[in-house]
């Protein structure tokens, strides 16, 4: 463990990947009814120290609940949950190295700024000169020092989620969870504290837990993402691998933008062995698709589905050349969003493929538009074969 | 601060019409005189209530307090002769004087009476306090669906007569009573307990008659409090029990504090639970009052004593405006 633990597995930060690496957090079997309704099913899932360990699904998937679990707010129906060795299911909220911050802020209005970040250190009663010197360090952290005397009504929303960030790091947890922490933030603020969470989360060499809804948000901040659905994590993996290999179309779906083309397993590609092809369309020639290496070849004739993401679709009017999977098709919209233009294209056989191109140059006049007869195409190792 | 306001309007109103409409000025002040006329209307409704139905009747009681009392009809005087005009007007307050007043002071009756009020009142606030703020607490913890219900079940005995419900305690509480009944029954008792006619059947009334007004105020400060401030408290460490006193009690002030005055301000001057409930012993300053007014047919020095009563009540009330005042402005 080194320098910045917040990247993916293309640097040395990977306990997860270590397996005599101890886990911080532990759920063995964890499932949590409320009444009949199942909110997580039989959950197994490790977070290591120094993680930055995102959970994101979409809202009723139960990552709220994970996390309030974490936080000792709920206890698991079934299962365990450790913490190094011990079970955390036995130890209640107060008495937990987990600190936690609220979606809502929660922040004390009777109290000041001070008066808050210093109500967990009172708690643990320990002497006033280092509460109050920890106090000003937390201040400082988070750039409130000309704040320290104010009310939570007489700040900011933003000055509010600093305050909560400070109270919820004063007393140093093991474990940090972030319930949503910047979803009252606008867009340009939300950025900018990603980055300072991060900062913070290396500089503190804590563990952080974040619950979010926001795709981008998880991978720009964590180490390792944890989709959830239903109360099941569908997948486990850095921001990279999570985008570029998921392992499902859920996940697929959920993380940016993706085309998905169903199809059967024709076999294996006659000149390079680690490409299978799939057959999608009775009139049009197969799709190439490169495996992960070790290759392990899919059955005959099993039902799979390919994935591309839009930005590794290109787009041209003639037909291309040194590439594998070309479908022809005609431009039904254009979508503009400044840095880049999206194509909707509809094929032949009438699947819309979307194509993204990054806007190089001042757009003056398009090489493509509406209505142009086009081909779209992407090479066989910008793809992934998905089971489900 | 409204006033000019309205006057900026009006002029903005009368400066922007006139480029328009420069031939008919007639219209234009027609268009700005309903719109104040409807805000001034709005406003004088309660300053006419308060006006007729508490200044008026409230001056005239002052009046009456200055006078002398007269076998007469009525038994006062000075009385102002309406055909006398300004003379008689005149000689009415040329006969007026603070008599009653210095009797007030002088005779210790009465403020033995105002501080027993005082007293009485502030522990039943207390007390009310002490058993209002469990009922309220629980309530607001209740499932959301239970609320209305319990709410109801809070203000339901007002639809009961007051004194019929003063007058079943007396049922309750006489020597051969429900509660003695009941208490000799378990053998926890041999004798009867008197509590009837005694300073404790009065807390007992009083505390019985104003909890509600107790409860409601402080449920609705207690119902409106976010649940996951005292998870925050007590994941930065808090026991239940610590966190209860360190945030819910705190952010409940302002419901205690209505709570507590809502309960004083009409216990202070209440009159019909000494009456019934309370012994001869049982001093309180609206059960003198009564005496004073119904007993000695004395208006004047009864409405001394209610002059008094009111200037004692003035701070209590000033203090919870202020409160009042207060909380919005933090609300808002």
């Amino acid at each position: 463990m080194n320098g910045s633990p917040n990247f993916g597995s293309g640097c040395s930060f990977a306990p997860w990947a270590d397996p005599h690496e101890k886990p911080l957090i532990r759920f063995d079997a964890v499932t949590k009814k409320f009444d009949d309704f199942v909110a997580i099913d039989n959950l197994n899932l490790k977070i290591y120290e120094r993680e930055f360990f995102a959970l994101l699904g979409p809202s009723g998937c139960g990552k709220t609940t994970l996390m309030r679990m974490l936080a000792g707010f709920e206890q698991p129906t079934t299962g365990s949950i450790m913490m190094n060795q011990e079970h955390l299911t036995d130890i209640p909220p107060h008495r937990r190295p987990v600190n936690m911050m609220f979606q809502s802020y929660a922040l004390f209005p009777h109290m000041t700024v001070e008066q808050n970040i210093a109500f967990g250190l009172k708690q643990e009663r320990r002497p006033k000169a280092e509460i109050k010197e920890r106090v000003e360090e937390m201040i400082a952290l988070v750039q409130l020092q000309p704040f320290a005397k104010r009310k939570p009504h007489q700040l900011s929303g933003g000055q509010r989620q600093r305050v909560a960030l400070a109270r919820s790091l004063a007393k140093k947890p093991r474990l940090l969870l972030l319930d949503e922490p910047l979803g009252a933030l606008d867009r340009k603020l939300r950025e900018q504290t990603q980055f300072e969470l991060m900062t913070i989360q290396e500089k503190l060499g804590l563990t952080f837990v974040i619950v979010t809804h926001d795709q981008e948000e998880a991978m720009t901040v964590a180490s390792r993402i944890a989709l959830m659905e239903q109360g099941k994590v569908v997948q486990v993996a850095t921001p990279r691998e999570i985008y570029e290999t998921p392992n499902c179309r859920y996940v697929a779906d959920f993380l940016g933008d993706v085309n998905i083309v169903g199809g059967h397993i024709l076999g294996p590609d006659d000149k390079e062995e680690d490409i299978v092809q799939l057959a999608w369309h009775e009139d049009y020639a197969p799709l190439r698709v490169r495996l992960p290496q070790p290759v392990t070849f899919p059955a005959k004739g099993k039902e799979m589905w390919i994935a591309v993401r839009p930005e590794k679709v290109r787009i041209t009017k003639d037909y291309p050349t040194d590439t594998h999977n070309i479908l022809k098709g005609k431009v039904l919209d254009i979508a503009y969003t400044g840095n880049i233009s999206t194509y909707h294209v509809r094929t032949e056989d009438g699947q819309i493929i979307k194509s993204q191109e990054a806007n190089l140059e001042h757009l003056h006049r398009r090489a493509i538009t509406w209505d142009d007869e086009v081909y779209v195409h992407w090479r066989a190792g910008g793809c992934v074969l998905l089971e489900r | 601060m409204s006033n000019l306001t309205n006057l900026t309007e009006v002029t903005d109103l009368l400066t922007a019409g006139e480029p328009e409409t420069p031939q008919r000025p007639k219209r234009r002040s027609r268009m700005v005189l309903p719109k104040n006329f409807g805000r001034c209307a709005l406003i004088l409704v309660p300053y006419v209530w308060l006006l007729v139905l508490f200044l008026i009747p409230f001056i005239i009681v002052v009046k009456i307090s200055l006078s002398d009392t007269a076998i007469a009809m009525p038994p006062y005087t000075p009385t102002f002769d309406w055909a006398g005009g300004w003379a008689s007007f005149k000689e009415m307050v040329g006969g007026w004087d603070f008599e009653n007043f210095t009797w007030l002071m002088e005779d210790d009756l009465y403020w033995k009476s105002y501080l027993s009020s005082l007293e009485i009142a502030f522990v039943s606030s207390l007390l009310a306090l002490l058993i209002g703020y469990p009922i309220a607490y629980s309530m607001a913890r209740a499932p959301a669906e239970w609320r209305p219900t319990l709410l109801m079940l809070i203000i339901l005995p007002f639809w009961t007569s007051f004194l019929i419900r003063v007058y079943a305690w007396i049922g309750i509480l006489k020597k051969e009573g429900l509660l003695n009944m009941l208490l000799m029954h378990l053998g926890i008792i041999d004798d009867p307990l008197t509590i009837l006619n005694t300073d404790l059947a009065v807390y007992i009334g009083i505390v019985y008659s104003y909890l509600p007004f107790m409860v409601l105020p402080l449920y609705s400060s207690l119902e409106k409090m976010d649940d996951s401030l005292l998870e925050a408290a007590t994941d930065l460490g808090c026991s239940p029990f610590k966190a209860f006193w360190l945030i819910t009690v705190p952010l409940s002030l302002p419901g205690v504090i209505a709570g507590c005055f809502l309960v004083f301000i009409p216990a202070v001057g209440e009159f019909v639970i000494p009456d019934l409930l309370g012994g001869s012993n049982t001093l309180m300053i609206g059960k003198t009052l009564w005496v004073e007014f119904f007993a000695n047919r004395d208006w004047p020095v009864a409405s001394a004593v209610a002059v008094i009563l009111l200037i004692l009540l003035v701070v209590p009330i000033v203090l919870f405006q202020r409160q009042q005042e207060k909380q919005q402005e933090k609300g808002a």
